[in-house]
């Protein structure tokens, strides 16, 4: 069976260290002013006079690209750069074919991906597959004090994160309107929830897919006129008026 | 030049449209696939598809600094050549002759009111002219939107920018191949081209088809 | 050069820009050169692996890392997952230790003051010159003004004990190091009613009360780990702080506290548990010494009265008392890190240990432990040597009731100085130590620098103090270094050894000041005092440990499998009545409170706010602020103040506002924080820097050490750094 690589969260572990930003940063070389991971964060609602009476109402929330089922940035790609790898589930970027147009970074409804200022390329999570493939887990499932990041194959009933899903109820954090199917869960609960955005295709694309069918017609009216014109060559015998110097009237097909 | 050109359109037509791998937008998901495979990746096709790219605007802008007092800029003036009511007639009278017949023709345009008669054209006809005046300047909007992308790659083009570029591209090569599927037939395939086609290799033309087709030329000609 | 805004960053990058190698070699080959650049260097013990085991050295509790190295480049710091007491993990900091290695800001050459103090103005100098100039000065002073006209400040660092051996064989008593700045009242609390300092089982606790402590912010290995691991194991958290700190929010319950007031909570705690007997009286009986007395001092200090004091609500208070006590033995009052707070922060400190006595979890699984064997040996040095010209002591002693002899502190030291009395002092010796930031009234360090001669820093970037001083010496960061072992109490996850070998060769013409202090004790006919080698050093303090050198080298740690729990079986304790005190005699006999007398703390002058302080995660107090990763993720400080009071001040989110105090101002942006108490506000440390040669940082924010004003622990001498009042105006009004 094929993988599907995911993380599972126990958001109610953290501590906002930031330890995994960084251990992120440093390990993909992540430019200054972008991450492919972040850490949310939920506060108390401080217009409720009671606020101070409910303590543990910090709620931190890491997370990154959730390298989802139904994945509105490959969507989005023009030339299948970006795409889902159907062996591990993992939503990957080929470097060499992203022209850095940057479609994809708001049909990310987690605001996922960023372009790289220097390499022109859009960059995000990657699972840090240059440490898997030394044996390594991503740097910041690794990195993290209470072990809140779990990662593994979910497709595989007997790794820690299919048993943790298994064992325990989780949620997974979505816009309604486009719900991506993440492959990151959350233990139990987590907060906030209503921070991703609805997907959205930049202009350009969204004209594209309007227009594409209509110049496919185009294309296609002419070939129908060519098709008329090839037709009518070979079942018509044409004859131009006598008042015409013709030299190939008839031509056989 | 005109294979040159031909050659590059079609290698960069097959390949562009190769590259493009998108639900949405690709109606033939296999030839994307095929064209990865024969590559040896998209990376490998998009390179395949830029450097070919290159060469083909190269070639013409060498061609344009080169050639252009003595080829460039006589062909403008060619295909921008146009009398309104011959060549509009011309456009009508042609276009029912090859899907109808000329005996539709003779029918149409008595009905009609209007001459029958196929009238003279230059030494373009008036849908070579059509034809080309959208490929050349198609072909320049390609080209710029073309480098628009690969100057992406170098940072010196914003992603909003691309964008526009990616659907200009996408539009105007649609566009103009739908033209080409017209001119390809009418150069090649239509019953009495044979010369004009072997012209393209050869350079020159039987007078006989010249009097036929480009009257108007072949009456210049003959006046120099 | 690179900006820093468009490339990512690149430790390659930053290597050929700064042609680290060649500059090296240019100097004459003494320095290390990178090894990469040099085929000779690749046949190197620690050429072949690419992953060396280290120990993070960006703050203090020494996560034990493994360093991954490409082509003689570090590319990254990972957790070394053998490492309990750091439970695997490597913080941002950890972290971002490769980025103080590579730090295009960092000091690379001995710097020469040429112009004023804090002028910026540098010359290079050999490290002949520098250490022969250092040395004739240091010289000079001592033959004017006796040994102890020098200062020595070594910081927290694993070799900071190579310069208090300097100091020792130099002749100087003056020696003061961070405590003074930090922990000493906590530590004189807590040997004062245990006999030692204890650390806390947080792991295996059901009940704590963590007061004036951030554990969740503030990191400290294992607790903050073992805090979230006993909260999912149903231990309750309560937090008293006048601000919703991230362990705050964590937490069960949080009470904001006025702060100064934490005795009077802690004194009603001990109310009810006497009064309701809400303790173990055969353990009582046996283990504490003075319950009778303590119970009487204790009843006038009921929850009602206390209610009064720190605003927390009696029944609160009472029922919190009655949670703890049920949870007892595996309960605990926090003891924290930092208790420079105020005046009496020796006292407050005594009124929590008094509470954890009560709930009998000293030596216990869940209690407060005492200190592991860990088995490193003293080494064998040679006697040092006396002066019999230097004064009788040191010279702060006395300021404070009862100082550390060995620590003494800082500020009393200062304020000797700038007195030039009992006698003068003229020289300095810093190292890895700073301050200009972290300690309070930096016009006042300012001052006591004015009357000194001669200030050399050690460190590996320009800090305010090095900025300030007339010879800076570049010292490497941990990656590049050999250490001495240090051992290290884990609490209920270990008691550990580690021992730091380089990773990659020292940078540019950085060395280690255990090198720096050789260079000098050669130069003042001290070097039969250094006269060993870090390899011997490290040979004599494994005497009794067989198999730490190959632990540390195959895990990166030797674990001493010593007792946990039950130390003190059949054991007394280390105070005059041999038990735990609840009643101090030795204060009786100093004429200090032998049980905490509760003193309510000055109120707000109109219009004015207690200013706090507190640590950040992502920094190490004042130092790594212009740590470009850690800059990133705040590359600025801002004033906490409450919505309420900011608008009667007419001041908005993000407006900048002056602030100041009896002792300085600043100038800072403000941070709306419904999490703070109205009559208080907060800002975090190491901003509003002096130094120019803090590229990132520099411009930004205001320094608390500006504002606060420079209070100290009556008993000892610890500094207070929350009894500060300061005004804030919006930038521009009167």
């Amino acid at each position: 069976m094929n993988k599907q690589l995911a993380m599972i969260i126990d958001s109610s572990a953290c501590i906002d260290c930031k330890a995994c930003t960084l251990a992120c940063k440093v390990e993909n070389n992540v430019p200054e002013g972008k991450w492919r991971n972040w850490v949310k964060r939920s506060e108390p609602d401080f217009n409720k006079p009671d606020w101070m009476v409910h303590s543990a109402s910090f709620h931190f929330q890491p997370g990154g690209c959730m390298h989802c089922e139904v994945p509105t940035c490959v969507q989005a790609c023009p030339t299948g750069a970006t795409y889902k790898d159907e062996k591990d589930g993992a939503v990957k970027i080929d470097p060499k074919l992203c022209i850095g147009c940057g479609s994809c970074i708001p049909a990310c409804p987690y605001g996922a991906r960023y372009r790289h200022p220097t390499r022109n390329i859009v960059d995000k999570c990657d699972y840090c597959e240059k440490r898997r493939a030394r044996g390594e887990l991503p740097a910041c499932v690794v990195t993290c004090p209470t072990k809140a990041r779990v990662f593994g194959d979910i497709n595989d009933p007997k790794s820690d994160a299919a048993l943790l899903l298994k064992k325990n109820q989780s949620v997974r954090v979505i816009n309604k309107e486009s719900d991506t199917k993440p492959n990151m869960y959350y233990l139990s609960a987590t907060a906030p929830l209503n921070w991703p955005v609805k997907a959205r295709m930049p202009d350009p694309i969204q004209l594209w897919k309007m227009a594409g069918p209509l110049i496919w017609g185009i294309v296609g009216l002419n070939a129908i006129g060519v098709l008329i014109m090839l037709g009518k060559q070979i079942l018509m015998n044409d004859k131009a008026p006598e008042t015409d110097e013709s030299h190939e009237e008839t031509r056989q097909s | 030049m005109h294979w040159f050109n031909a050659g590059c359109w079609i290698f960069l037509f097959l390949t562009g449209l190769g590259l493009i791998q998108n639900d949405d937008l690709q109606p033939f998901t296999s030839w994307p696939t095929i064209l990865r495979i024969v590559f040896g990746g998209g990376a490998n096709l998009l390179l395949a598809h830029e450097i070919v790219g290159i060469i083909w605007a190269g070639g013409f802008l060498l061609y344009g600094i080169i050639r252009l007092k003595s080829d460039v800029l006589p062909f403008f003036r060619e295909i921008f050549n146009v009398d309104i009511h011959r060549d509009f007639l011309w456009l009508i009278a042609k276009g029912i002759q090859m899907t109808l017949g000329y005996q539709a023709l003779g029918i149409i345009a008595k009905k009609f009111g209007f001459s029958p008669v196929i009238p003279d054209q230059g030494f373009y006809n008036i849908g070579q002219k059509i034809f080309a005046i959208p490929a050349v300047f198609g072909g320049i909007v390609i080209v710029a939107s073309g480098i628009t992308m690969i100057l992406s790659q170098i940072g010196m083009a914003s992603t909003e920018l691309v964008q526009w570029a990616i659907l200009i591209h996408f539009i105007t090569v649609g566009l103009v191949f739908a033209g080409l599927l017209i001119h390809v037939f009418m150069a090649s395939i239509a019953a009495g081209e044979q010369p004009a086609f072997i012209s393209m290799f050869t350079g020159s033309v039987p007078e006989d088809y010249a009097r036929h087709h480009h009257k108007l030329w072949l009456d210049e000609v003959k006046k120099s | 050069m690179t900006s820093p805004i468009e490339t990512p960053l690149s430790r390659r990058s930053f290597l050929k820009w700064s042609g680290a190698a060649t500059a090296a070699a240019a100097v004459g080959g003494k320095a290390p050169v990178l090894y990469a650049l040099t085929p000779d260097e690749t046949k190197k013990s620690f050429a072949k692996p690419d992953s060396r085991y280290s120990v993070c050295g960006m703050c203090l509790n020494a996560c034990g890392l493994v360093a991954r190295v490409e082509n003689g480049v570090i590319t990254k710091l990972d957790p070394n997952q053998k490492f309990l007491k750091s439970r695997g993990m490597l913080c941002a900091r950890g972290n971002a230790g490769i980025q103080q290695l590579y730090d295009p800001d960092r000091l690379k050459y001995p710097l020469l003051r040429k112009g004023e103090r804090g002028e910026g103005k540098w010359e290079r100098i050999s490290w002949d010159q520098a250490l022969d100039l250092a040395a004739a000065k240091m010289t000079e002073i001592a033959e004017k003004y006796t040994r102890c006209g020098v200062m020595f400040t070594p910081g927290s660092d694993s070799q900071s004990l190579f310069v208090h051996w300097f100091a020792e064989v130099f002749g100087s008593y003056n020696v003061s190091t961070h405590e003074s700045s930090c922990l000493l009242s906590r530590n004189r609390a807590y040997l004062d009613t245990f006999g030692e300092v204890p650390f806390a089982d947080v792991l295996h606790t059901k009940y704590i009360i963590v007061a004036g402590a951030n554990p969740f912010e503030a990191l400290i290995t294992p607790d903050s780990i073992d805090l979230m691991t006993a909260k999912k194991n149903g231990c309750k958290i309560v937090v008293l702080d006048p601000r919703f700190t991230k362990t705050a929010g964590l937490a069960h319950e949080w009470h904001p506290i006025r702060p100064g007031t934490d005795m009077a909570f802690f004194l009603a705690l001990s109310h009810v548990i006497t009064s309701e007997k809400l303790y173990n009286e055969t353990y009582a009986q046996e283990k504490l010494s003075g319950i009778e007395q303590l119970t009487e001092h204790v009843l006038q200090y009921s929850p009602e009265w206390a209610e009064k004091e720190c605003e927390i609500p009696a029944a609160d208070i009472r029922r919190i008392a009655r949670e703890l006590a049920a949870a007892a033995p595996t309960a605990i009052v926090y003891p924290g890190r930092r208790t420079s707070d105020y005046v009496n922060s020796t006292q407050i400190r005594r009124s929590m240990a008094i509470v954890n006595a009560l709930l009998g979890n000293w030596d216990s699984p869940g209690g407060l432990l005492a200190a592991r064997q860990v088995g490193l040996s003293g080494p064998e040095l040679p006697e040092a040597p006396f002066y019999d010209d230097n004064p009788e002591h040191r010279l702060d002693k006395g300021m404070a009731k009862m100082m550390f002899e060995e620590e003494g502190a800082f500020k009393h030291m200062r304020d000797a100085i700038i007195a030039q009395k009992p006698y003068p002092v003229k020289g300095w010796f810093v190292y890895r130590y700073n301050p200009l930031q972290s300690a309070a009234n930096r016009q006042k360090t300012i001052e006591m620098m004015k009357q000194l001669d001669f200030i050399v820093t050690v460190d590996i970037a320009m800090s305010d103090t090095a900025w300030m001083s007339d010879l800076v010496l570049p010292a490497p960061s941990v990656l590049e270094r050999q250490d001495p072992a240090s051992g290290l109490q884990g609490s209920a996850a270990c008691a550990c050894v580690v021992a730091r070998d380089p990773v990659v060769p020292a940078l540019f013409e950085s060395r280690p000041v255990f090198e720096i202090l050789k260079g000098l004790a050669g130069r003042m006919k001290l070097a039969e005092y250094f006269d060993f080698t870090m390899e011997e050093y490290r040979k004599q303090q494994f005497k009794l440990l067989p198999d730490a050198d190959r632990a540390i080298r195959e895990d990166g740690v030797y674990y001493n499998p010593s007792k946990l729990y039950g130390i003190y079986e059949g054991k007394i304790y280390k105070t005059l009545s041999k038990k735990i005190e609840l009643y101090n005699e030795r204060y009786a006999q100093m004429g200090v409170d032998p049980i905490p007398v509760y003193q309510s703390p000055k109120p707000n002058p109109i219009n004015q706010f207690r200013l706090v302080v507190g640590r950040n995660a992502y920094f190490t107090h004042c130092t790594t602020q212009n740590n470009a990763l850690l800059n990133e993720l705040m590359p600025d400080n801002s004033l906490w103040i409450h919505p309420v009071a900011a608008k009667k001040l007419d001041i908005k989110d993000g407006e900048r506002v002056e602030v100041t105090s009896n002792a300085g101002k600043g100038e800072l942006s403000v941070s709306l924080n419904n999490g703070i108490r109205e009559d208080t506000v907060y800002m975090a440390s190491g901003f509003g820097v002096l130094s120019k040669g803090l590229t990132r940082v520099y411009g930004k924010g205001a320094c608390i050490a500006e504002l606060i004003e420079d209070y100290a622990d009556d008993i000892s001498g610890n500094m207070a750094m929350h009894e500060t009042f300061i005004r804030v105006a919006k930038k521009g009004a009167v």
